[in-house]
């Protein structure tokens, strides 16, 4: 009897790294190209890297310039998280308290995560245009300045606190925002966590918006800068593949660090606010 | 700021309404800013949507009426399309060999294994990866010089020349489908382990009880009650399929010829290539309401309101 | 010890702004754009009046940037380098061309001296 289910730990164990060993062979290949040495185009390629340095991710960092990518990215990504802090919580906020319409408002939110992105990108453009943002900051972060999921995840977290609570601040004589940022957000911690996560990695990774929005090199963010140089570096060394690592260590460490608000993130948005 | 409650129980009519249309308005103020963004970049967008898809408009000239002349062009003359058509389908078509082996994984970390986190942590790792390095990490593994698959099908004597994986009308919409299910394996399995751990141990317990082998207690509790777990990863698989914008973008950019086109990289190009806007509200159009169709069929498929919200 | 101190939300940003900091420090007191390094013939004798070139990188090229002599005991340096990737190659009348070395640096106008020298092939009369 326990053999048996030894054995089939082990089966288990068995299949469970084969399967994490296929799912990590490409950040390894691509480590790999990056750190070498010789002629990435030779063939056969080598399972080891030759010689390995550090320097390709040196010239990534001048050449491309990788710091403008970066610092664009950043500054858009603040404006993404910090606007969906703010909108969301005040929304969900709202959205604990019963006023007439409510339902409506309700049915429209959720009707609005049926619309994907990307069946907007024409007017959003035109939009955008008329507003005067393209090209901009503000026009690269206003897609995403608030999203449905997260305003339900602020919206459960809020009910979540007891009433006495909140009364006794009203009682207190605070205002309705105050009562936000003074009793409701401390209680929510994972409800901001969840959010600043979700809202960092969509914006950290959008393409397709700034892909349409920018118009000088200067105002990219990190996938198009990824996506331009794709054909520039077609040369023998694994620069571009060290830009590639580059551009992934962020995102890798921030899923290392909040992983457990990530995935809680996505599953809440799953099940109705 | 706020009346003392006996002053506001005591008097009715105008200082109640005050204060209720207070409240009101505060909660207006409060709901603005997101029904702003969710109404600019939305709803216009899909009402302007329709309207440009009737028109004759560009930029530089005033609008005139169209009527259906787009949808007759895209529909009747359009190979583009019907080609794009084609491969979101079969993108599509992919997605539940996906879930299916995420099901599969999820199965095997859903236990008290030593060291599930690790695997659940590295198999979802991809998903919350930037698409665009993603796509350039596939393009390399496809290389036929470089690229770690080639190499690995010619050491094992499988073939004797390299496959051009992305230049090739054949392999290249699969190598894309390939690249998108590894980076989407991780959500699937996520979304099914939420499910696989709501399901109630009394009811696996009872069926051991009345004697039920392994493989009736998967089929009978399991499945049954892991639909609207499923019904969310078919959601997000037909919606993938619909906005993989930045992989095909990357990885092959439709080609060969529009071999890996897709609706949404066709409506780029429409739009912003060759700037006949129009014509890609049009298109935008009919994929919409081909998303909404898939999903209603989908969630008819699961039995009714099975499915819970559609994910973003 | 207050609970928000240990956090990994607050712990991580303070030591990665820390490690930012260290390296940006090293960085201000090394980038003068020194090179120094010396010149050798084929059995290890120094070569003295030798021209040196420095290359340096622009994308995908090198190109000529300086030139330096070595003094009596095969010695050169350079000054005002503000690139990251730089070549080095050595001449002199009687053994012609040294080997062109490959000097990659960690950041621009690190100062760098040359562990291994620059060598000739041939060997001085």
């Amino acid at each position: 009897m326990t053999t048996m289910r030894r054995r089939g730990t082990y089966l288990r164990h068995a299949a469970l790294v084969g399967v994490s060993a296929i799912m990590l062979v490409p950040f390894y290949w691509v480590l790999k190209t990056a750190v070498t040495n010789e002629n990435i185009y030779a063939y056969p390629p080598r399972l080891l890297p030759e010689r390995p340095h550090l320097f390709n991710f040196v010239d990534v960092w001048y050449f491309i310039p990788f710091p403008r990518y970066l610092l664009n990215s950043v500054i858009v990504s603040a404006i993404v998280v910090a606007c969906n802090i703010a909108f969301n919580a005040m929304a969900g906020y709202a959205l604990t308290k019963n006023f007439p319409g409510k339902r409506a408002v309700l049915l429209l939110f959720l009707s609005c995560m049926l619309i994907p992105f990307q069946a907007t990108i024409i007017p959003a453009y035109l939009i955008t245009s008329k507003l005067g943002l393209l090209n901009s900051y503000v026009g690269l972060a206003f897609p995403l300045l608030s999203t449905i999921v997260c305003i339900f995840v602020f919206k459960a977290a809020f009910e979540a606190v007891p009433h006495s609570l909140v009364d006794a601040a009203r009682i207190d004589g605070l205002s309705e925002w105050r009562i936000i940022v003074r009793v409701l957000m401390p209680l929510s911690k994972a409800a901001i966590a969840t959010n600043v996560v979700l809202a960092f990695i969509w914006s950290w990774n959008a393409f397709l918006w700034p892909l349409i929005i920018t118009r000088e090199p200067t105002m990219q963010t990190l996938p198009l800068g990824l996506a331009r140089f794709l054909s520039y570096l077609e040369d023998t060394t694994g620069a571009l593949y060290a830009f590639a690592v580059m551009v992934l260590a962020p995102s890798i460490f921030v899923f290392l660090m909040a992983q457990r608000e990530f995935i809680r993130g996505l599953t809440s948005g799953a099940t109705k606010g | 700021m706020m009346p003392a409650t006996g002053e506001a129980a005591g008097r009715q009519g105008g200082w109640w309404q005050r204060k209720r249309t207070r409240d009101l308005a505060l909660i207006a103020c409060f709901l603005l800013p997101s029904l702003t963004v969710f109404f600019l970049y939305r709803v216009l967008p899909l009402g302007w949507n329709v309207l440009l898809s009737v028109q004759y408009w560009s930029p530089l000239k005033p609008a005139r009426w169209a009527g259906l002349d787009h949808y007759e062009e895209m529909l009747l003359y359009d190979d583009v399309f019907w080609q794009s058509l084609t491969n979101t389908l079969i993108f599509i078509g992919a997605a539940p060999f996906a879930i299916a082996l995420a099901l599969g994984i999820a199965l095997l970390v859903n236990s008290d294994l030593k060291g599930a986190a690790v695997y659940r942590s590295i198999v979802f790792l991809s998903y919350p990866l930037m698409t665009v390095a993603v796509g350039i990490i596939w393009r390399w593994m496809y290389d036929e010089r470089g690229g770690i698959i080639n190499f690995a099908l010619r050491a094992s004597g499988l073939i004797t020349k390299p496959i051009p994986f992305l230049q090739s009308f054949d392999w290249a919409l699969p190598s894309v489908i390939v690249a998108e299910v590894w980076q989407v394996l991780g959500f699937y399995m996520i979304i099914i382990l939420t499910g696989l751990q709501s399901i109630p141990q009394h009811l696996y317990e009872a069926a051991s009880i009345d004697g039920a082998p392994r493989w009736a207690q998967f089929w009978r509790i399991t499945l049954p009650m892991l639909k609207p777990s499923l019904f969310l990863c078919a959601v997000v698989g037909i919606l993938n399929s619909f906005t993989s914008f930045d992989l095909v973008y990357i990885m092959t950019n439709g080609g060969p010829g529009h071999a890996t086109e897709l609706l949404i990289t066709y409506i780029y190009k429409s739009g912003f290539g060759q700037t006949k806007f129009d014509y890609a509200a049009a298109l935008t159009v009919v994929q919409f309401i081909l998303l909404l169709a898939l999903t209603y069929l989908a969630n008819r498929a699961a039995g009714g309101n099975a499915g819970s919200l559609e994910h973003r | 010890m207050p609970q928000w101190l240990v956090s990994r939300w607050t712990i991580v940003p303070l030591l990665f702004s820390a490690l930012v900091l260290a390296w940006n420090g090293y960085v201000a007191i090394n980038d003068g754009g020194l090179i120094e390094g010396r010149v050798v013939d084929g059995i290890g004798q120094p070569v003295p009046d030798a021209t040196v070139i420095l290359f340096d990188r622009s994308f995908v090229m090198h190109n000529e940037r300086q030139r330096s002599r070595t003094d009596e005991a095969g010695r050169f340096r350079f000054t005002g380098n503000d690139n990251h990737s730089l070549q080095l190659e050595a001449q002199t009348a009687g053994l012609g061309r040294s080997e062109r070395r490959e000097v990659r640096l960690w950041f621009r106008a690190q100062n760098v001296t040359l562990a291994d020298p620059l060598r000739f092939t041939g060997r001085l009369p």
